[in-house]
């Protein structure tokens, strides 16, 4: 028992430490939320435009994202821009390189939302004589958007914990503190174990409200 | 018609779901080589008697009994305890059930699903339960579509497999569960040609269906329940021509239109 | 042309078969834990049930680079010298493990409930039905999220370099802070990452449409 009493003690003493990690690890995802979010939105349009040339462009460019890790791609930034001589932040460097690659994968959630509004739907507000454009905002896009709250926001819990990566080029956000914790003091692997609840916490909590949401939207439906 | 000791013996059985009471206190018999059709409105508790007779439900008080071996519980003066899942396995060899959606097995052919039976519970060899299985996929008709996937099948050839895979296991009793309801209207006859045929075979059996005509063909015995209680019982002529009860009327009425003119 | 990657390809390649290696250690071993557990997680008993949705439930909140963290440190805490390869490649071995078992336990629940009770009422006991009936099917329905799961092991095998672990990407970080040739080693590296995993991604996107099957 002697062993709980000063692990507790000792975590506790680190929480302010942990606590300013967590917090820009909010600010990462923060950040990062809407550009990935609208990256998707402004490749939509070419993915499923009617041009070969469009979609196969932003098929291959979602290729590229989903077969190459993030951790690689954030390093070609952080080395890679220096040498063509800009010198962005450690933290802009971040929000780059995971925006870039969940922008790809929400391209793909986006457009799985739109095709799974069956094409009935599609006939019927066709039949009511709504143009396409009307069809699309009144008919098609609400029920795309209820369709993909779910996978909307898994994915973008898989981004927050992302966010992770960039204690690799040296953020110091909340995993990266609870390796400069580590390797500072003497501390051992529990420092780890707070780390993740935090995660824990914040991801259980994002999840929790996406499904309020989507209960609230199912409900009014 | 009926011999002595009934091959089925339902007592005052009683089944909630949650709140809801489902089967309020139903006793009947079933005697060996007796048809008896259950008809009755949705939400009458027909399906759920069904899946307790074969203990695929349990329930709350009552006493099944299969000839003449009382199932799911072993009942004694101080209360009942379940019994396991492996001794009611074995009482559901003897009783073979014909589901509503078919539930054959999509990954497996037509054939190999009638082999299922003998081959993992009575551990039949292969290559003898392959030609049990044959046969009685030629006793119902489908010799020709022993090897096609049940996707590959219409509806009405799809239940004739299913009946087909119970009988493999060469059950005393045969339960009916709305099996044509799910079916196009021209498919119902194939499968209704097959349970006729069954009867005149000698089967017990128990069939919940909304074919009024084809259970006064066939039923030897007619129950009709309302609400989880049986309101009438008797043989189809009488029943069906001279109905006592409103419900039982209302109901015809609904299912046979003019049935009642006739 | 490309000098720096022609040069260091050699040595990125002793890399690249490092990442092999683990990759196929983690998805291996993590598809055939996960798989266990998602089976446990079916079976009656409330204990297993709870155990397994604890599991998945913190292994699936927390990134796998804090997972990798504390396997490294979890280690030398009990007194047991393990390499760094070992200890990171378990802790991976452990989150694969959660996402496999959730979507065993998903495939085995979207088998059909008409089937089982067809099997039941056939006097099939739990363990052929699970073989017979469950497994087969819940199989098809589990492949394309496995795989899936599968390409996404094989890229978080990088991570591991942060860690401290020698593979591919540590490799590339080791020849661009010497050469500063970002561009080239960095690409050269997604090249070849995207040679190993294509096929799998592909694999994934067939196996979705193939066995997608109407009953």
């Amino acid at each position: 028992m002697d062993y709980a009493a000063q692990t507790a003690v000792f975590l506790l003493a680190q929480f302010p430490k942990l606590s300013a990690g967590f917090l820009i690890t909010l600010a990462l995802s923060v950040a990062t939320i809407p550009l990935a979010l609208a990256l998707g939105l402004v490749l939509l349009a070419p993915r499923m435009a009617k041009s070969a040339l469009a979609r196969g462009a932003t098929m291959g460019y979602v290729d590229l994202m989903r077969n190459t890790p993030l951790l690689v791609q954030i390093y070609l930034i952080y080395f890679g821009l220096p040498v063509l001589g800009f010198f962005p932040s450690e933290f802009s460097c971040g929000v780059a390189g995971i925006a870039l690659q969940h922008g790809a994968f929400l391209v793909e959630t986006y457009r799985a939302g739109i095709e799974a509004v069956s094409d009935r739907q599609r006939e019927a507000a066709r039949a009511l004589g709504m143009g396409r454009l009307k069809a699309l905002r009144l008919v098609i896009l609400p029920q795309a958007l209820m369709r993909i709250l779910g996978p909307l926001g898994n994915q973008l819990i898989v981004l927050i914990k992302d966010t992770s990566l960039v204690s690799a080029i040296g953020v110091m956000e909340l995993t990266m503190t609870g390796k400069v914790i580590i390797e500072r003091s003497a501390a051992s692997a529990e420092i780890f174990v707070a780390v993740g609840l935090f995660y824990l916490v914040l991801t259980s909590v994002v999840g929790a409200a996406f499904r309020l949401v989507e209960h609230r939207v199912a409900e009014r439906m | 018609m009926v011999v002595s000791a009934p091959m089925i013996d339902v007592r005052n059985l009683r089944k909630s779901y949650g709140t809801l009471e489902v089967l309020k206190d139903v006793t009947f018999g079933v005697g060996k080589g007796e048809v008896v059709v259950v008809l009755g409105p949705s939400g009458s508790g027909k399906s759920t008697l069904l899946r307790c007779i074969n203990h695929l439900e349990d329930y709350e008080g009552g006493e099944i009994r299969i000839d003449g071996v009382t199932a799911g519980y072993k009942i004694g003066s101080n209360g009942r305890r379940a019994h396991s899942e492996a001794v009611n396995a074995r009482l559901r060899e003897q009783v073979g059930m014909v589901f509503q959606s078919f539930n054959l097995f999509p990954h497996r052919t037509a054939l190999e699903n009638v082999m299922m039976g003998p081959v993992h519970v009575r551990r039949v060899p292969r290559a003898e339960a392959r030609e049990l299985a044959r046969g009685l996929l030629a006793k119902v008709g489908l010799a020709a579509k022993a090897d096609q996937y049940p996707a590959k099948l219409s509806g009405g050839q799809q239940q004739r497999v299913a009946i087909a895979r119970a009988l493999a296991m060469q059950p005393k009793v045969m339960l009916f569960d709305e099996v044509t309801s799910a079916l196009d209207p021209e498919l119902v006859g194939e499968v209704l040609r097959v349970i006729r045929q069954l009867a005149q075979e000698g089967m017990t059996m128990i069939i919940v269906t909304h074919e009024i005509h084809f259970a006064r063909d066939v039923a030897d015995r007619i129950i009709f329940m309302d609400n989880g209680v049986i309101v009438e019982e008797g043989a189809p002529e009488h029943i069906l021509a001279n109905a006592s009860s409103d419900r039982l009327r209302l109901f015809l009425r609904r299912f046979q239109g003019d049935y009642l003119a006739t | 042309m490309l000098p720096v990657l022609t040069g260091s390809l050699p040595y990125l390649l002793k890399g690249a078969v490092v990442t092999l290696t683990l990759s196929a250690a983690v998805v291996g071993l993590g598809t055939l834990l996960g798989v266990a557990l998602g089976i446990l997680a079916t079976t009656r008993s409330r204990l297993a049930g709870s155990f397994v949705t604890g599991y998945i439930f913190v292994l699936r909140g927390i990134p796998v680079l804090v997972v990798m963290f504390l396997g490294y440190y979890a280690f030398p805490a009990f007194g047991l010298r393990v390499s760094a390869y070992a200890a990171v490649g378990l802790a991976q071995i452990v989150y694969v493990g959660a996402f496999v078992a959730e979507i065993t336990r998903s495939a085995i629940l979207a088998v059909p409930a008409g089937q089982i009770a067809a099997a039941r009422s056939l006097g099939m006991r739990r363990a052929a039905i699970l073989s017979q009936v469950i497994l087969p099917q819940a199989a098809r329905i589990a492949i394309p999220p496995l795989l899936n799961s599968a390409l996404t092991a094989v890229k978080q095998t990088s991570y591991a370099s942060v860690v401290g672990v020698w593979e591919l990407t540590y490799a590339a970080r080791e020849v661009v802070e010497r050469t500063l040739a970002a561009f080239q080693i960095f690409l050269g590296v997604m090249a070849i990452y995207f040679l190993i995993c294509y096929p799998l991604s592909l694999a994934a996107r067939w196996s979705e449409r193939r066995l997608a099957f109407a009953h």
